[in-house]
């Protein structure tokens, strides 16, 4: 019953191997996406405006699968049954960060489509909030997959 | 004066020798009553189950108690037992009734695995 992270075998049939794999992506495409837009914001840069928009694009486009193979993590190795406690938090909080990253990426959008409108002021309290929101489900997940256990 | 004193010295000798006899006659014990029989428990701490191995008759009722921050579960393999999410200090029971080795792990942590053997 030994698993190994890296075998392409665990990483397609675990049960909930493929939650953890994918959540670092919309992680890091987000963090870095918000940073970048802070400095386009910042730097008047066109071309860091267009990398934020980007990696927003995508980091939205991850939660997607992020969100289905967590839902099925928690069919498939708990057979669904009623969370409480860390598991909870971690469910609820990391539905709230997609659907905020989702709200980031439609503004980001928005703007994008209609040259005329700039990106509004108060996206980047959004960004700062939602930044905070995907650090505390992160841990708390991390925190769950027991990242800092032995072996 | 000094018998006073050589008394006093011999007293304590013999209270020491008394002393260290009674540490080495606790340590001849068998081995089988120094270690109380708690086999019935299996500790989750630390990302593992302790024993690993659990070697109990038939008709024991095995207990796990989760001593960890994290949640974890008690599955078996073949999916003769299988407890809900264990929060710390939650606890699940299982009795086998039936031989044999019954392998489990956490479904949380499927690296968490552990074996009941049942004799």
């Amino acid at each position: 019953m030994s698993v190994n992270p890296f075998d392409l075998k665990t990483v397609v049939l675990a049960k909930h191997a493929q939650h953890v794999v994918l959540i670092h992506f919309p992680i890091a495409l987000f963090m870095v996406a918000v940073a970048f837009d802070f400095l386009a914001q910042w730097a008047k840069n066109r071309s860091l405006a267009a990398a934020a928009y980007f990696n927003l694009l995508l980091a939205a486009g991850f939660t997607v699968p992020v969100v289905a193979t967590g839902l099925a993590a928690w069919q498939w190795a708990l057979e669904g049954q009623k969370l409480k406690g860390i598991l909870l938090m971690h469910l609820v909080l990391g539905c709230i960060s997609a659907v905020v990253i989702w709200v980031v990426f439609l503004i980001h959008l928005r703007a994008r489509r209609h040259p005329g409108n700039s990106l509004p002021t108060y996206r980047l309290s959004l960004e700062a909030v939602a930044v905070l929101l995907v650090g505390v489900t992160a841990h708390l997940g991390g925190f769950l997959s027991g990242v800092n256990g032995p072996g | 004066m000094r018998r006073v004193v050589s008394t006093a010295v011999l007293f304590a000798a013999t209270f020491g020798v008394a002393f260290a006899g009674l540490r080495a006659g606790a340590g001849s014990l068998p081995a089988a009553a120094q270690q109380k029989p708690d086999a019935t428990e299996v500790k989750i701490d630390n990302f593992s189950f302790g024993p690993a191995e659990l070697k109990v008759p038939v008709g024991t009722t095995v207990t796990w108690t989760n001593h960890d921050d994290i949640p974890h579960t008690a599955v078996s393999t073949d999916k003769t037992f299988k407890s809900k999410v264990l929060d710390t200090d939650e606890k699940f029971s299982f009795t086998f009734s039936k031989p044999g080795t019954y392998e489990y792990f956490c479904s949380i942590h499927p690296k968490m695995t552990g074996r009941v053997v049942v004799q």
